[in-house]
């Protein structure tokens, strides 16, 4: 479904994504960790076509993002970091909005929004004004506008950063059950950053390390903490190490420089 | 370009839930009702005066079409040039401000639908204030006998001013994320286009430009003021049409181009 290969992003001298190959199969949820500045949000937005590679490309379900952008970005559904609202805009009005953006047929727009709204529990309110919500009830709605058109592969930056424990239990639930297969067809493939970890081992089944730009790690959760490891141990030694290393290699360039 | 429709509608709907829209609305009917009341006052003085003193030839050339008309929609092109950057301000900055900037990019929808949908929905809304300047010049066709063609080019100038101010305005709110400052740009922007012919007129007074060498024959062709003259006064000549097709066609280019930048950046 997602096969990026060499990713790179620069920003004048700082190497933001350096160099990143993964591919993502149809219906697998992956967990994407890393700390902060690491180029988790970097990567997204490049999958997302939001920001272009330096070098390297993806394609996303066949497209790929250079050639075929409007193709690729159809067979994305993506919930950005700050879910993308218009306050004064009501909840229905909104997904319709953004159906018809995704190019959700006419005739099938109004299904797609019950069905979106239905699946992150905005029924009720799908006549408030966004602005009136909670921010548990707007990242729901950032959520319904990722899935709207049905898209192939979800993108979602940290869902749930900011959201109280009981929030946080109510979306881990939503995107869990949008990885599941449903009535049918095969479940949504998705990418989840986070650094919550116990978020990774609620919801995905493999897991993706990026840090400095680089990947570090790509496996299954379950190998990862097979040896009874937790992954919050194999984060920290694999970040710490990583990090040890490229300060070494630094060093040592340092060293063979001055000589 | 079929979601040009769903921009445009939304950008619609979003200004007229803010007070905003209505505040312009308002402020626009009051101006423009004062203005027009005072160029109907000034022109009866100016009969007044005529009959008294008994110039009848005077009073022979006075007309609604120059005498009334003309310098009301002198004043509402000047109106205008204020209001514009306020309707269009937002139109770009808010989107970054909000953060659906990220939607709209990673939608599959094309930098110019949305700068053209865009466009239409502050076009569409200016084009009300116009309406308005032409609901008042209506009132004349009650109580006296404009010359039609003539009011009518003068009405069609000022929407072509004011939709080449929406295309200035567009490029402005697309180059920050600011709204004050898309707001302060396009004002400069407007005030230095308007000003062009004034300094070419100056500069070829003073001697410090030819007054017909290139630098101030360009100065006047890229400044909107005499063309807008010509059509009050009825011309309507396609060079003018070509000029303001030219003018809002550079900007939405121009706008276009500043998006797609910030995704190289």
């Amino acid at each position: 479904m997602i096969e990026a290969r060499g990713l790179t992003k620069r920003y004048g001298d700082l190497v933001a994504v350096n160099d990143v190959s993964f591919e993502v199969g149809s219906g697998e949820v992956v967990g994407f960790l890393g700390p902060n500045g690491a180029g988790k949000t970097t990567t997204m937005r490049i999958l997302t076509g939001f920001v272009p590679a330096t070098d390297g490309t993806a394609k996303i379900a066949g497209h790929d993002i250079f050639e075929d952008p409007l193709a690729a970005r159809r067979a994305i559904g993506y919930l950005p970091e700050t879910p993308p609202l218009y306050p004064e805009m009501d909840v229905a009005h909104y997904l319709t909005y953004v159906a018809r953006l995704k190019d959700v047929p006419r005739g099938r727009r109004k299904g797609a929004v019950d069905r979106a709204m239905e699946r992150c529990g905005l029924a009720d309110v799908r006549r408030r004004v966004i602005g009136s919500l909670s921010k548990g009830y707007r990242q729901r709605v950032g959520l319904a506008q990722a899935i709207v058109h049905d898209p192939a592969v979800l993108i979602l930056d940290e869902p749930t950063v900011g959201l109280d424990p009981i929030q946080i239990r109510e979306i881990r639930g939503l995107i869990a059950g949008l990885a599941d297969s449903q009535e049918g067809g095969t479940g949504h493939t998705v990418i989840l950053s986070t650094h919550i970890l116990a978020e990774v081992e609620a919801i995905c089944r493999r897991v993706m390390l990026i840090n400095a730009g680089r990947k570090v790690l790509d496996g299954p959760l379950a190998e990862l903490t097979r040896d009874g490891q937790r992954l919050e141990d194999v984060f920290t030694r694999v970040t710490l190490s990583d990090q040890a290393e490229a300060s070494a290699g630094g060093t040592a360039e340092a060293a063979e420089a001055a000589q | 370009m079929r979601h040009v429709g769903a921009i445009a509608g939304r950008e619609l709907r979003s200004m007229f839930v803010s007070p905003v829209a209505y505040a312009i609305l308002t402020l626009f009917a009051i101006v423009a009702g004062f203005f027009f009341l005072a160029s109907v006052l000034g022109f009866d003085a100016q009969v007044a005066e005529a009959q008294q003193f008994r110039a009848f030839d005077y009073l022979r050339q006075l007309n609604l079409n120059d005498h009334v008309i003309a310098p009301f929609y002198g004043i509402m092109w000047i109106v205008l040039l204020f209001l514009v950057p306020g309707i269009t301000m937002g139109l770009f900055a808010s989107e970054k401000t909000n953060g659906t900037q990220e939607l709209l990019m990673t939608s599959p929808i094309t930098i110019w639908e949305l700068v053209i949908g865009k466009f239409l929905a502050a076009s569409l809304f200016v084009l009300l204030l116009v309406g308005m300047v032409g609901i008042f010049t209506g009132i004349l066709f009650f109580f006296g006998d404009p010359e039609l063609p003539k009011a009518a080019s003068g009405l069609l100038g000022l929407t072509l001013v004011a939709l080449s101010y929406v295309a200035v305005g567009s490029f402005a709110s697309s180059v920050t994320r600011n709204q004050l400052i898309a707001f302060f740009l396009s004002l400069v922007l407007l005030l230095i286009l308007w000003m062009l012919s004034i300094v070419a007129d100056l500069g070829a007074g003073g001697g410090a430009i030819a007054s017909d060498g290139l630098v101030s024959r360009s100065m006047r062709w890229l400044s909107s003021a005499d063309r807008f003259e010509q059509m009050v006064r009825g011309l309507v000549d396609t060079k003018d049409l070509a000029y303001f097709g030219f003018m809002i066609g550079t900007f939405l280019i121009l706008t276009k181009a500043s998006i797609e930048s910030v995704r190289w950046r």
